[in-house]
């Protein structure tokens, strides 16, 4: 192999890793994902259970480590406190008053709710997912000119590095089953177990399709093998943007069903991830296009106007 | 670069991530491939060790047991409770190397909530439950062998195991 490949392919994956952390978004997306996340952390702080922990036995609380200076849960006044705080700041940050200051508070007032929550034993990510995918945005440019259609690296950034950190989060999902369990867990008879037992593990939304995923072998094979199949190639969106819908598709999949059959709540999940992969300004202008051009193909006589629009 | 008066001048270029971005970006992929890779929990970092062990038809867990004034036992779930202790089978999962205190604490820190929802009770057992399922002419049911723990009482800790 002579040097001058070589220094080729160490440029393109330079480049290639450059682009993924760094490339350019337009301003508009950059708003909408700011605002997106925003809402999400502020229905997650507003309509969560958490004033319900306050009188947790210590006995029963055990903080996670970021909150290693309580010895038991606040009282009831200091979770509604952190929600008011957390709901207000969130809402400002939707409608972009002091948005970077904003936005910062809300995180933070989500994570202490979310490690509260998680202080009783177990890890919980229900939330984690979000706190990390929204990390890259505590420092997201302030002012946004969402005009602007041409895309530029200043606004890129942190959309690129949150689908770096969920496709690196769903690929850690699925080295630990590889890692722990081998790849038997998809095809093996893990997944049967999994339905079979879910109502135990959670409170299944449908215990009958849970019995029926668990009682039909290939059903449940199949789903471990979609589900392993998904978190491994979730890298992929990084390198490949055509295939981030198709991605976020399953991803709504795979979480609504964890629903039904074990009743855990990761919705928090399936809105994060399609939310950040899909360019949803830029789908909504296509949208419009097409609209815009089949209105104009059906106004009688003016099929002209039609082609322009479509031009 | 531009050339200013006094020869060559760095500018930043409006068209890229600041430096702070760079910083951030470099600590939150350090935070997240560390305990990624090695697979350790310090939450919030974590080793997204989500369902990764398999499942088969065995499974232990830990039940809570209520024993009533006629010395019926019957196994209350954790879903019948108020959600604060909805997470209690993970404290429980530590008693086996706790102190006979901390195995105390635990069991009357749960024993309030049972006798609220069951107030015939006057035992709680905090017991473990090898669970088993069985496909039986189709149908698949769970047998249970229940193994108590410790216990303890209304009055106060009557500890046992």
């Amino acid at each position: 192999m002579s040097a001058v490949p070589a220094a080729g392919w160490r440029n393109r994956v330079r480049s290639a890793l450059d682009d993924a952390l760094w490339g350019p978004e337009t301003g508009a997306r950059l708003a909408f994902v700011h605002a997106g996340l925003s809402a999400l952390i502020g229905v997650r702080i507003v309509a969560g259970s958490y004033r319900q922990l306050a009188d947790t036995p210590a006995a029963l609380v055990d903080p996670v480590p970021v909150l290693g200076f309580l010895d038991r849960m606040p009282a009831a006044e200091a979770f509604v406190a952190l929600q008011v705080v957390g709901g207000v700041a969130a809402l400002a940050a939707v409608l972009r008053r002091r948005p970077r200051l904003a936005f910062a508070v809300a995180w933070v007032c989500y994570l202490v709710l979310a490690g509260l929550r998680g202080s009783r034993g177990k890890v919980l990510h229900n939330d984690l997912l979000l706190l990390w995918a929204s990390a890259p945005f505590l420092l997201a440019p302030a002012v946004i000119d969402r005009r602007d259609r041409q895309a530029r690296r200043r606004y890129g950034w942190p959309i690129r590095v949150s689908i770096v950190v969920i496709a690196l989060i769903y690929f850690f999902a699925g080295y630990h089953k590889l890692r722990r369990s081998g790849p038997s867990w998809a095809y093996g008879d893990n997944m049967r177990y999994v339905a079979l037992w879910g109502p135990s593990i959670g409170s299944s939304g449908w215990k009958d399709l849970a019995q029926w995923t668990g009682e039909q072998i290939w059903v449940s094979r199949s789903g471990g093998v979609f589900i392993l199949g998904i978190e491994l190639a979730f890298p992929l969106v990084v390198f490949v943007p055509r295939l981030r819908a198709w991605f976020a598709v399953g991803v709504v999949f795979l979480h609504a069903s964890t629903w039904f059959l074990l009743g855990l709540d990761y919705w928090a999940w399936a809105v994060t991830v399609p939310l950040v992969l899909v360019d949803w300004p830029a789908v909504a202008q296509r949208a419009r296009r097409r609209w815009v051009s089949g209105e104009a193909a059906e106004a009688p006589g003016d099929e002209a106007a039609a082609a322009a629009a479509a031009g | 670069m531009t050339a200013g008066e006094g020869g060559p001048v760095a500018e930043a270029d409006p068209d890229r991530a600041p430096r702070g971005a760079r910083i951030l970006v470099a600590v939150l992929m350090v935070m997240l491939l560390v305990p990624g890779v090695v697979g350790f929990d310090v939450w919030p970092l974590t080793g997204w060790r989500l369902f990764s062990l398999s499942r088969d038809a065995d499974q232990t867990r830990w039940v809570l047991e209520a024993v009533d004034d006629r010395g019926e036992r019957r196994v209350v779930s954790l879903e019948e409770l108020p959600l604060r202790f909805r997470h209690a089978e993970w404290p429980m999962a530590e008693l086996p190397g706790a102190s006979p205190a901390r195995r105390d604490a635990v069991c009357l820190a749960l024993l309030d909530p049972v006798v609220a929802a069951h107030p015939s009770t006057i035992e709680l057992s905090l017991s473990r439950d090898h669970a088993r399922l069985v496909e039986v002419d189709g149908e698949w049911t769970t047998e249970h062998d229940v193994e108590p723990f410790h216990s303890c009482g209304r009055e106060g800790g009557e500890g046992g195991g």
